[in-house]
């Protein structure tokens, strides 16, 4: 009742500490909603093309800041195993998009419009690309740039048809774009040039054996199974990204927890008569500190609510602003944060607490004289 | 056997330092209270009165000599014992009531009976009929900061004897009052000492007190001087 008292008599002060706490978590919710919308569109693409084996050149883990250059012929000795039912080569290129907002670039996947892999990973609107002077765009890129269906943009002064747009495939930095790979490897200029082979074994084959064959028989190649390879592109995905992450959440943490000590502290100076009487009326010093507890935890509680109605309203409202910027949060996430919240108020009623230890009760007795 | 003595004081002294400056706040006090009477401290203000209540109530310890409490040394008590036993034993009365403004006057009584461990279930009833018993029922949901100083005053004294406590110290507690308000606070006072056979010490610098006190100790500069 008295923590209660305590932060009902400053009304302003309350709506002003709600409000830094609740930007607090919704920096904190929209961080973790980045990384999750990152984590996905980074790797949706590998995920939904669930291949049983990848083929790189040797020395590269992943898609996402790696090279691999193969080249044809390895294609025709993949295909030569009768345990592989098919391999799809994929070209993959950063292209300079040129649309009518201007020039941006793209993550340019060519891929075998015929195969059932290398393909935009989900379809939202429109169709694949049936031939090399059609183009599938990521839904995000396509909404930044405010390209229709059925316009042209051009890539090297070379005029592609929109045809599709697709989702799963904004990595936030990049957004990919889907064309064939005959299309793609002649805008590079090397005929034959792949990035990667995916591989779908026969039913009932043993993929460990199917590697450790194909292995044998492509030198300067690294074959890794779909876990494997998902597994390299989203540790690769979070060693650039979520360092950033991290240290903007810390910021947005300690910044709450300062605020919330802060408050809390002054409303213990404010209310140092009432600690002292207390103390002299025989409260013990657990009392004490849960009154200061308490307020922290209606603070966040506040403050989280207000947080989670305007977070999805607010995130809406940058999606439509930035369309790269898409984030998604799952209820796991939300009670993270929620838990860091509350961890963050214990901390500050702590640094609080000590100011109580501070008071020295028998003032009361001298006031007025 | 019954033990009226609540409060005992042998040779009392207490000293302040603050850097080199040694000041006195009580020099050689002796002295005793009982249940069933009320004391008055009686002395002009730095006479050490507060000094004396402060010890009396232990929250602090002599320099030299020995505070007992209940018969017992209190220099021998840890923290946590003696914030019981002010929890439990005694209540205060402060100069201007130091009620807890954010707080309706309800609850003022109902946090000193928290203190107290009073049983849970019971702690409303119980505050609700002392403020019956002193006719406030009617303020029981207001906030204290928008109590007169009399309604703070008859709240003050129903938290004070909320805990059933044995000793009531009142420092100055007609000082903020007007005469007649005053003169009720220490029939009150008095009243609960001799009918509820307990012990009030009165400090204060008011002579007209004199007429209520079953004892009144002089005290000038530290020292008790009759």
């Amino acid at each position: 009742m008295y923590s209660l008292g305590i932060i009902k008599s400053q009304p302003l002060r309350l709506v002003l500490t709600m409000g830094a706490v609740s930007l607090c978590i919704m920096l904190m919710l929209f961080l973790l909603g980045i990384y999750k919308g990152v984590a996905d569109g980074s790797v949706e693409y590998i995920r939904r093309n669930n291949a049983d084996l990848w083929v790189l050149q040797k020395n590269c883990t992943n898609i996402l800041r790696g090279t691999s250059l193969l080249s044809a012929w390895q294609e025709i000795t993949i295909g030569e195993n009768p345990e592989v039912e098919s391999v799809s080569p994929v070209l993959f290129l950063l292209s300079s998009v040129k649309n009518k907002k201007g020039n941006s670039t793209v993550f340019l996947t060519g891929y075998d419009p015929g195969s059932r892999f290398g393909g935009p990973p989900v379809l939202i609107q429109g169709r694949t690309v049936k031939n090399g002077r059609e183009i599938v765009l990521d839904e995000a890129y396509a909404q930044k740039s405010g390209v229709d269906l059925n316009e042209n943009i051009n890539i090297q002064d070379q005029s592609f048809k929109v045809v599709g747009f697709s989702k799963g495939t904004n990595a936030f930095v990049i957004q990919y774009a889907f064309t064939t790979i005959d299309k793609a490897r002649s805008l590079i200029g090397f005929p034959g040039l792949t990035t990667c082979y995916i591989i779908k074994v026969q039913a009932g084959s043993d993929i460990n054996k199917v590697r450790s064959d194909l292995s044998e028989k492509l030198t300067g190649t690294a074959i890794y199974t779909q876990q494997e390879f998902l597994n390299n592109n989203i540790r690769e995905m979070e060693s650039g990204f979520l360092p950033i992450l991290y240290a903007v959440a810390s910021l947005g943490a300690v910044v709450l927890t300062v605020i919330l000590s802060l408050i809390l502290s002054i409303n213990i100076l404010e209310k140092k008569k009432d600690f002292a009487v207390m103390k002299i009326l025989g409260a013990t010093s657990g009392f004490l500190a849960v009154t200061v507890i308490k307020q922290a935890m209606i603070i966040i509680i506040a403050g989280a609510a207000v947080a989670v109605v305007l977070y999805f309203p607010a995130a809406a409202g940058i999606h439509y602003l930035s369309p790269e910027v898409s984030t998604e949060n799952t209820f796991i996430q939300l009670l993270a944060v929620f838990s860091a919240a509350v961890g963050m108020g214990l901390i500050s009623s702590f640094f609080a607490i000590q100011r109580i230890r501070k008071i020295y009760a028998l003032e009361v007795f001298y006031e007025n004289k | 056997m019954k033990i009226n003595e609540i409060v005992r004081l042998q040779d009392v002294n207490k000293f302040y330092r603050s850097n080199s400056h040694k000041s006195t706040g009580v020099r050689n006090v002796n002295l005793k209270a009982e249940k069933g009477e009320m004391l008055l401290l009686l002395g002009p203000s730095g006479s050490g009165k507060t000094t004396l209540l402060t010890l009396i109530a232990a929250l602090l310890k002599p320099t030299s000599g020995k505070v007992f409490l209940y018969a017992k040394d209190i220099a021998g008590m840890k923290a946590k014992e003696l914030q019981r036993i002010r929890a439990e034993r005694i209540g205060f009365i402060f100069q201007s009531f130091l009620l807890i403004e954010s707080l309706s006057a309800l609850q003022n009584i109902e946090l000193a009976l928290k203190f107290a461990k009073h049983d849970k279930k019971n702690i409303r009833i119980t505050a609700l009929n002392l403020l019956r018993q002193f006719e406030i029922e009617d303020l029981a949901f207001k906030p204290a900061s928008a109590l007169s100083q009399g309604e703070k005053q008859r709240v003050a004294v129903a938290r004070a004897i909320a805990n059933d406590a044995d000793l009531i110290i009142a420092d100055e507690p007609t000082a903020s009052l007007e005469t007649s308000q005053g003169k009720k606070i220490i029939e009150l006072l008095h009243n609960y000492a001799v009918q509820e056979d307990k012990c009030v010490i009165v400090a204060s610098h008011d002579l007209r007190l004199k007429d209520y006190a079953d004892r009144i100790i002089h005290l000038c500069d530290g020292e008790v001087i009759y």
